[in-house]
């Protein structure tokens, strides 16, 4: 990204790659601001799914890093883009987990409009998850289209 | 923006402004969004004066935001980025307000490391919470700041 930016030939193109790079930028802050804040709020549990979004930061980190310097590499972009594909996954999966287990903490699981939106100012935050959604796709955005 | 798309001749003109609208749309969501959470969770009934300024930038961000689809007249475009600029400073200093009050609560000190993790630990006061309008007013920036861009 930085060498596209440094090449670019026209405004549009120098545009493009700029708000790539501040996009991009945002994502490596996010990852590891969200990492941090999980580690703070006791989010390590004894559990393997709960901590898969510490596991995930790591190739998030190393990819995203690497992609400002070289996104010409094939396997790159691939490893780049089946990470942030993980990511929007992590999310997902998160946001529907953490909705289910407070409806499991209430004694039962139902999808009913009243019950499901009680639960969804449980104690597990559901939108919170998506954060790692949002990385996701601003990434898969950050990459699309870029030679 | 939309019309920006339509437009778009080149390549590197048609994949920055669908950029462009991608993270307008994720800016205008989230305006509209932490506005109706802001309410739900009445963070406008907070005694602090401060309390009330999340709301306000939601109010003033989220037509701005929807605005910007459909035209980037001057007025407009910098409208939307001053506000995005007062919604990426709103976030930073939210999140450092968060902080001071959990500290305060607690009666600890942030210039210790015990201090400083314990006051992000509070639960209804989350710090890295209120970078959520750091992270719009930046994407909104981002896409300000490039509105008018043309070879």
């Amino acid at each position: 990204m930085i060498a596209a930016f440094r090449s670019a030939t026209t405004n549009t193109a120098r545009a493009l790659e700029l708000v790539r790079m501040v996009l991009m930028f945002l994502v490596l802050g996010g990852l590891l601001g969200y990492a941090l804040e999980l580690y703070v709020i006791g989010h390590w549990l004894p559990t393997l799914q709960s901590q898969i979004p510490f596991y995930v930061t790591i190739p998030g980190v190393v990819f995203v890093a690497w992609i400002f310097f070289d996104r010409t590499t094939p396997w790159v972009r691939i490893a780049f883009v089946v990470t942030m594909l993980v990511f929007v996954a992590t999310g997902l999966l998160g946001a529907y987990y953490h909705w289910l287990w407070n409806m499991l903490d209430a004694g039962e699981v139902d999808w009913s409009f009243t019950f499901a939106m009680e639960n969804f100012h449980g104690f597990r935050p559901i939108l919170a998850a998506l954060a790692y959604t949002n990385m996701g796709v601003t990434g898969l955005a950050c990459i699309y289209r870029a030679r | 923006m939309i019309q920006r798309l339509m437009r778009a001749q080149t390549d590197d003109e048609r994949t920055l402004a669908f950029l462009q609208n991608l993270f307008l749309i994720i800016a205008a969501f989230g305006f509209v969004f932490y506005g109706v959470e802001h309410w739900v969770i009445d963070h406008q009934t907070l005694t602090h004066w401060t309390a009330l300024i999340p709301g306000w930038v939601s109010i003033a961000g989220a037509p701005l935001a929807l605005a910007m689809f459909f035209s980037t007249r001057r007025w407009l475009t910098y409208a939307f980025v001053a506000v995005m600029a007062v919604s990426f400073l709103t976030g930073l200093t939210g999140a450092l307000l968060h902080l001071v009050f959990n500290a305060s609560d607690l009666g600890v000190s942030l210039f210790s490391i015990s201090g400083f993790l314990e006051s992000m630990q509070v639960p209804y006061r989350p710090v890295l919470a209120g970078l959520a309008h750091t992270h719009v007013g930046a994407v909104g920036l981002a896409v300000g700041l490039t509105a008018w861009v043309k070879d």
